[in-house]
């Protein structure tokens, strides 16, 4: 196969490979994880999963291994019997079960590709149940979308249940994504550099990456609190990191709460830094501060200071639709040649992102959304790169191709540290420089 | 003292015939083998993940397609490169193939993706010894004949086409799909084929999975002896070795919840006897050597490898046991691994203040609350809110359970051993045991638990 660069190109190969009914070594994840992964950034919350018993077990291992941290999923256990007549008894035994144990102050109903096909009305069930714990059903059907579909559903339905309008409150709507506890951590930092208040919709950053201190609290500390969510209602205006994962809930808080929603790039790399710090001060009123004037100079010098050793250096991204895009841009601004941008999401907006990227800079980039790792791979075969960038299931693309490889997006689960380490804002740009270089340097020094 | 109910089970009292506290005597054996209670933060897997995860996986030589939406195949792709090792590590594991089933194929059926994905893959990966199809939950509620579809496709491609139908949801743990893995691979694979040559001294190995390659420093003790092993179910197994397992003269059986089944089919249909063993720490080990050895009439050889394996590993083995004395430990495995390891701790000089298992049954426990001592805790299925219970009231000296609970004790400031996929293991026989003393010894007694805030 010849190098395929020319746009109409993508589109028929993408048509082809859509048509092909087998899925080799999957790009996505099924839409409960990802509605889970936003509950864990919720104070004192707990998802319950009206699923069968993998439903908990193996997302509850994925955030394990990824995290480092102990996480609670409950489940509605459903059987044979559910199977058969429904699932509304095991539900509404599971919530009051759930609630006698535990008493989380709020509960996210999940429902599963097993509840949505047996066809329980979660809606209906938990609005007959009458308790003091706030229930959030969320419809996550593993059959429609992915783990980002997932998460976009889930902070809509926190929205939509619980943000209420009460009078203004001076602050901002961050809705993260499926990001990392140090991307958070970044956010903040920005934020408080800036004297913005802010809600984060949801903080995973203390939750999932918990200090050892002993006695362990009956709910790890931090999260976003149910008033924070309540409170979105009436905050300034919202921002979506990532638009696939987190917009759905900004866009309702615009037209429900007249909430001004401002639509970009997930701050990954400079410009899409600057252009986040640019809204957010827009929108508070509030000056760029010098600190971080210094942190992006501090990232431009590092920028500068690797050139020699990885400009021109062709990279294939597979990541998150917004992670993706945002790297497409920043591997531009590094000198490098972002070769192939895939995600595992299938998304027409990802395509028109990458493709605005493309148009900007010059490249010319493959663009694979909705792609399997088989179909990067043989992208990456075809194109021929010099790096790789995936999670941990991706490494042997780099192993086979003889690339270097640099991890990113999730589950990273075969080097430690990962979900410490910012990639967004100037920080994140350090961190990601840093990677980008070594894992360069590591595979040229190991040839 | 009788059955028990932990205080964060008040709200939910039929936990209580899950909980007991062993007194010499009774006959008590708690509750399992049940439906997980609704609203439980259960730490169980579903019937998938014991047809998939555990028993068909570790084949090392077919296209593993699982047919449902996509999270299932993610969930139990690969795993690193410490689980259920083989020696085709260019495909097994490596790959993991899905049929991604879309709302469309809810509603229409998913018969036809299912036969299109299994010649796909079969195209791209053409050097396969067959197909193993294995069906999630919403499979069975659509009704695809899955049994037809892989018939047809075996035709068109020439291998076999196996399909297990292990919905999550029929079973109450993992342990259905053990059963489900079993019957399937002996209706449909073994005796399909004839070895080219068999011996009077052929055994198999049945129920152990390979963990960090454990089958490697099994086997090399019973050849040892002028044994050959003729098929190790299903760690590092081809379909092939399974086809060819009937011609063996005896199974040797070391996971005794995943496999008892195939054990007694084989005997029926094969007239295979089986003999259950234990091949962790050195007197379950030697015992199991000296028993096999005695069926084949070469109880020499069995003392040879024996005292030269023990003389290996037993000065370690002796300082680690001086280190390790009197420390309680607390086990929670899958099933059989908490009774196989009584004796083990035992052995090293602990004490054994509870055991779990995640889906054991009646014969488990019965195993061990026979090993265990009086006043432990035994308990069915626990959660982790029990667990969090257990670990702060009891304050054991190391907890060993699965990934799952290793960071809710490390939380908690306890020491932890992941006995499901090992630390720095494997774990079996002789120099495995060294290996999980030495993991023992090294989290008991690591710095930095002493610097913990407000660990006591």
């Amino acid at each position: 196969m010849t190098q395929a660069t020319a746009k109409t190109e993508t589109k028929t190969k993408a048509k082809k490979e859509v048509k092909r009914s087998v899925t080799i070594n999957p790009g996505t994840i099924c839409q409960p994880i990802g509605a889970m992964q936003a509950v864990l950034g919720v104070h004192g919350a707990i998802s319950l999963v009206h699923g069968s018993q993998g439903c908990a077990a193996y997302p509850m291992r994925m955030f394990n291994r990824h995290f480092q941290e102990p996480v609670e999923i409950a489940l509605s256990s459903l059987g044979e019997d559910a199977a058969v007549f429904g699932g509304a008894d095991n539900l509404i035994k599971g919530v009051h079960a759930l609630v006698a144990r535990r008493q989380p102050e709020l509960i996210a109903v999940l429902t599963t590709c097993l509840s949505e096909t047996i066809g329980d009305d979660i809606n209906g069930i938990l609005r007959k149940i009458d308790l003091p714990t706030t229930l959030v059903p969320m419809h996550t059907p593993s059959y429609i979308g992915s783990h980002v579909t997932g998460y976009d559903n889930a902070v809509k339905a926190l929205v939509t249940h619980l943000a209420e309008q009460t009078g203004p409150n001076s602050k901002i709507n961050i809705v993260v994504g499926l990001l990392n506890p140090g991307d958070i951590r970044e956010l903040k930092s920005m934020l408080a550099a800036m004297r913005v208040k802010a809600i984060i919709l949801t903080d995973i950053s203390e939750t999932l990456d918990a200090p050892l201190i002993l006695p362990r609290p009956r709910f790890p500390n931090g999260g976003t609190t149910l008033a924070e969510v309540a409170d979105t209602a009436n905050s300034i205006g919202s921002i979506a990191l990532c638009k696939h994962a987190g917009g759905a809930a900004a866009k309702y808080l615009a037209s429900k709460h007249k909430v001004p929603m401002i639509s970009g790039s997930c701050p990954i790399g400079v410009a899409n830094t600057d252009a986040f710090l640019e809204n957010v001060s827009h929108l508070m009123g509030r000056p760029i501060s010098d600190e971080l004037r210094k942190e992006r100079g501090r990232l431009i010098d590092a920028m500068i200071d690797v050139q020699f050793k990885i400009a021109q250096k062709k990279v294939a991204i597979h990541a998150d639709p917004d992670v993706a895009s945002g790297m497409a841009r920043f591997l531009h601004e590094l000198g490098m040649t972002p070769a192939i941008i895939a995600t595992g999401t299938e998304s027409k907006e990802f395509v028109a992102d990458v493709q605005a990227v493309a148009s900007q800079t010059g490249h010319e980039i493959k663009i694979i959304s909705g792609c399997d790792l088989y179909e990067l791979h043989e992208a990456v075969k075809a194109v021929g790169v010099d790096l790789v960038m995936g999670n941990s299931q991706a490494t042997y693309i780099g192993d086979d191709e003889k690339t270097a490889f640099a991890r990113i997006g999730f589950p990273v689960y075969d080097r430690v540290g990962y979900q410490r380490r910012a990639i967004i804002g100037y920080g994140g740009g350090i961190n990601l420089v840093d990677r980008i270089t070594n894992a360069i340097l590591d595979h040229a020094d190991s040839a | 003292m009788p059955l028990t109910l932990l205080e964060c089970d008040i709200p939910i009292p039929e936990r209580e015939k899950h909980t007991y506290i062993k007194k010499s005597g009774e006959t008590i054996v708690p509750r399992c083998n049940v439906q997980t209670t609704p609203g439980d933060l259960t730490e169980r897997g579903c019937t998938y993940a014991g047809c998939m995860g555990v028993v068909g996986g570790p084949v090392k030589d077919v296209i593993h397609l699982i047919h449902g939406p996509i999270g299932c195949a993610f969930y139990t792709w690969g795993g690193g490169r410490r689980q259920n090792l083989s020696d085709n590590t260019e495909f097994h594991r490596k790959y993991c193939f899905s049929t991604s089933m879309q709302e469309s194929n809810v509603i229409f059926g998913g018969e036809k993706k299912l036969h299109d994905a299994i010649l796909e893959a079969y195209e791209r990966f053409p050097d396969v010894n067959g197909v193993f199809v294995y069906a999630t939950c919403v499979i069975g509620l659509i009704g695809d004949d899955i049994n037809t579809v892989c018939k047809t496709a075996a035709e068109e491609i020439g291998v076999p086409v196996i399909p297990f139908s292990c919905e999550g949801f029929r079973g109450v743990s993992q342990s259905l799909g053990h059963h489900i893995a079993n019957d399937v691979i002996f209706e449909k694979i073994v005796g399909t084929k004839e070895p080219d040559e068999v011996t009077q001294y052929d055994i198999n190995i049945i129920g152990d999975y390979n963990i960090q390659g454990d089958l490697w420093i099994i086997e090399p003790l019973f050849e040892a002896m002028g044994l050959r092993i003729l098929c190790t179910f299903t760690g590092n197994a081809s379909i092939d070795d399974l086809a060819m397992a009937h011609r063996a003269k005896l199974n040797v059986m070391h996971c005794q919840r995943s496999t008892p089944y195939i054990c007694e089919l084989m005997e029926e249909k094969y007239g295979v006897p089986y003999m259950p063993v234990s091949l962790f720490g050195i007197t379950q080990t030697s015992k199991a050597i000296r028993d096999v050895a005695a069926f084949f009439g070469l109880g020499g050889k069995a003392e040879e490898v024996i005292q030269s394996e023990v003389a290996k590993i037993l000065p370690e083995i002796e300082y680690y046991k001086e280190q390790l004395r009197g420390k309680r430990v607390f086990i929670y495995q899958g099933a059989p691994r908490a009774w196989h390891w009584i004796k083990l701790m035992e052995e090293l000089g602990m004490e054994v203040v509870g055991a779990a298992t995640t889906f054991g049954h009646t014969d488990d426990y019965e195993k061990i609350i026979e090993r265990i001592g009086d006043g432990a805790l035994v308990i069915d299925n626990p959660n982790s809110v029990e667990l969090r219970e257990i670990l702060v009231g009891y304050k054991p000296d190391l907890f060993i359970s699965g990934l799952k609970e290793k960071f809710l004790a490390y939380k908690l400031g306890v020491p932890f051993v992941n006995g499901h996929s090992y630390e720095r293991g494997p774990y079996a026989v002789y120099s495995g045991f060294l290996k999980f003393a030495k993991d023992i010894h090294t989290t008991i007694n690591h710095p930095a638990w002493k610097l913990i805030e407000g660990r006591a």
